[in-house]
């Protein structure tokens, strides 16, 4: 009971003094500079990344090359929030960057509808926003940076009928979530990619609502209901793994090609998987930050006025031959 | 009571009883300590309101923290976790749990959207509908639990799949958005009242948290059915032997958990200007973490409405003061995990010392 007491009490105390070291051991002069301030080099700048759900890979990787690019830039400071795909949350994290003074909100919204007004609320105050992947509504922000994910599917599709199948063959597709934007456009572009290649069937389309686990569990069962298949295009990298994960169990693996996208420069990313052999192919769904952080500078540090709405980012397209360049490029962790 | 001689016993001046327990204090030390202990929550609250100030950053020579601004964005956040918590109060009370409140609170966003756009109803009718759908939702988990005997966590896990469940179906998985003026497929431009605030300082739902929160407060200091609450908590036998209607309070607490989960929902959709069918996630383990820090037994029995109200604030103001102090977002999580168990740890000491 001793122990206990005394074990109790040490927790109370840790947790008060786990609270209030936290909370000093930033420098409060540092998130002070005033938000009128305006552009110009020389300054110091507090720049908010509210970002949807760092719990992704895919959004993590977005966080570190924001981070990144912008250490590269004398005088901007980055604090990133996560939303952890709560929409209420994410607009508590961006009355908060206000409440702090920001001087440009960088924001990938969970959902368009419900980030619109606080987005607007930044804007109107004078925030430069970039958003970032995921749009919202209207036009009362700065700029919006994301990949075109019809381009991603069609460059998959022509890759299909050109290069991975040219004698046509029987295509198998796993999907991401249904009711999904990114799902429902990478599926598009695939059709019309492959479009001129008449030879190339889609036999079967599964979803596994972007999941490794699920994808392994979805093509177990096209293997036992669909005899022939000869390649697999899922809408991402780790649902690629999971399919050729339950060929190889079916000792299939090397009968069938496969292909993912993303391409996120991690150990256990689709490049790392080209690049070992067991994708043919996945294409590059870029972040943005680097981008972002770029436009941030343009608008801080260089003053510029009149910045693009839009910048639609490219894909790049990774097979074997340049995955270990690209891996490298990207800022990738060996 | 006809006993001849029935005073003799009962009326003898008495010591009061030895108290248990490895401390003894003398009794004006134990009172001190003891009003501590039953207001935990407030001084709590206290605490972090007084370390928020004093580590707040500054800005233009003002506490960003103290800004008017940033204070009703705290009660504004806070509010729906606050409501559900109210609700799951009683339930906690009665030695209950109930894990459904978060997908409940969707499914209510979703009822809000679909029938003021979809179906064209307004405001009115929608409220109506979608309380009564928490009220009938949660109610049903409550005879479950009272009827059939089986434990409410298990009854309110099923309860969250299917409520998910049904609101993906509603909505089509998809969130709905909530588009404002009088054409066929908008809402009521009213409903937006819920997104504003009064005299453009306190925000709407915060309101709605304070009424309900002094509503259910008093509810459960003066009222018959407030007594049977505690008294289910505390010992379930004595209280069926003392005629207490165990089944029938039993589903009304769980109704009032329903309910209050769809107002939460209601006052969600209102906000955000969109009913999502995944809107709530882990809301139920913050309402718990609320009712936990603000002195409640997870046992039922004992525990108060002030120090839920409190423990809701006490969780709004450090998410806020972690965030302005841009503590990052996983050490905010461990942060918040140490106040949790250190509120429970706080009611462990009590009986032992007080």
């Amino acid at each position: 009971m001793r122990y206990a007491r005394r074990a109790a009490t040490i927790v109370a105390l840790a947790a008060l003094v786990a609270t209030s070291a936290c909370s000093v051991e930033d420098d409060p002069g540092s998130s002070s500079s005033d938000a009128s301030a305006k552009c110009g080099s020389g300054k110091d700048f507090l720049i908010g990344m509210s970002q949807a759900n760092n719990a992704e890979p895919y959004r993590q990787v977005m966080n570190d090359d924001v981070s990144n690019a912008a250490k590269a830039v004398p005088g901007f400071k980055v604090v990133v929030s996560d939303a952890a795909q709560d929409n209420s949350k994410q607009v508590a994290d961006v009355e908060n960057f206000l409440s702090q003074g920001i001087n440009l909100l960088i924001i990938s919204p969970n959902e368009a509808k419900p980030l619109t007004a606080v987005v607007k609320k930044a804007y109107d105050q004078g925030i430069p926003v970039i958003v970032l992947d995921r749009k919202v509504e209207g036009d009362a922000y700065t700029a919006f940076i994301g990949g075109d994910n019809v381009a991603i599917g069609k460059a998959a599709g022509e890759y299909y009928a050109k290069t991975l199948l040219p004698q046509g063959g029987k295509v198998v597709e796993i999907s991401g979530l249904p009711g999904s934007t990114p799902a429902a456009e990478r599926a598009q572009g695939f059709r019309e990619g492959i479009a001129s290649n008449p030879k190339i069937q889609i036999v079967a389309s599964q979803t596994a609502e972007w999941l490794r686990e699920k994808g392994q569990s979805v093509m177990d069962a096209m293997l036992k209901s669909t005899p022939d298949i000869d390649a697999v295009y899922a809408h991402n990298d780790p649902m690629a793994e999971g399919a050729y994960l339950a060929a190889k169990a079916a000792g299939k693996e090397t009968a069938i090609k496969f292909t993912g996208i993303d391409a996120l420069p991690v150990p256990s990313g689709g490049i790392k998987a080209v690049e070992q052999g067991r994708l043919q192919a996945t294409f590059q769904y870029p972040t943005g930050g680097r981008e972002a952080i770029d436009l941030a500078k343009k608008i801080l540090v260089d003053c510029a006025k009149d910045v693009p709405k839009t910048t639609t980012l490219g894909t790049q397209q990774i097979t074997k031959e340049n995955a270990a360049e690209v891996y490298t490029k990207l800022g990738g962790k060996q | 009571m006809n006993s001849p001689n029935p005073t003799s016993v009962a009326e003898a001046p008495r010591e009061a009883p030895p108290r248990r327990g490895p401390i003894r204090l003398p009794r004006d030390r134990h009172a001190i300590v003891d009003s501590f202990f039953r207001f935990q929550s407030l001084f709590g609250l206290a605490a972090v309101f007084i370390i928020a100030i004093a580590v707040s950053p500054v800005r233009n020579g003002e506490s960003v923290f103290l800004s008017s601004g940033n204070l009703a964005n705290i009660v504004r956040a806070v509010s729906e976790i606050g409501i559900i918590a109210v609700g799951m109060t009683f339930v906690i009370l009665i030695g209950g749990i109930d894990l459904s409140v978060g997908a409940v609170l969707g499914l209510a966003a979703v009822g809000s959207a679909t029938l003021m756009v979809d179906s064209g109803m307004g405001i009115l009718p929608t409220v109506l509908i979608v309380l009564l759908i928490g009220t009938a939702f949660g109610a049903t988990q409550g005879a479950i639990v009272a009827r059939l005997g089986i434990q409410s966590f298990i009854v309110t896990l099923a309860g969250l799949q299917a409520a998910r469940g049904i609101a993906r179906m509603w909505s089509g998985g998809l969130g709905i958005p909530i588009a404002y003026g009088d054409g066929p497929q908008e809402a009521p431009e009213a409903f937006s009242t819920l997104s504003g605030s009064i005299n453009g300082v306190l925000p709407v739902p915060a309101l709605l948290f304070l009424a309900i929160g002094v509503g259910a407060l008093l509810v459960l200091r003066t009222t018959a059915f407030a007594r049977h609450v505690y008294a289910i908590g505390g010992n379930e036998k004595a209280a069926r032997l003392s005629g207490v209607p165990v089944r029938r309070v039993r589903i009304t607490v769980f109704a009032i958990s329903g309910l209050l989960a769809a107002l939460a929902g209601i006052i969600h959709a209102g906000q955000l200007n969109q009913g999502s069918p995944n809107d709530g996630a882990g809301y139920e383990l913050d309402a718990i973490a609320a009712v936990v820090i603000g002195g409640t037994s997870l046992a039922g029995g004992s525990g108060s409405m002030g120090g839920t109200i409190a423990g809701a604030l006490l969780l709004g103001i450090l998410n806020n003061i972690l965030a302005l102090n841009n503590i990052d977002a996983n050490v905010q999580l461990v942060v918040k995990g140490l106040v949790i168990v250190a509120a429970a740890a706080l009611q462990k000491l009590r009986p032992r010392i007080a």
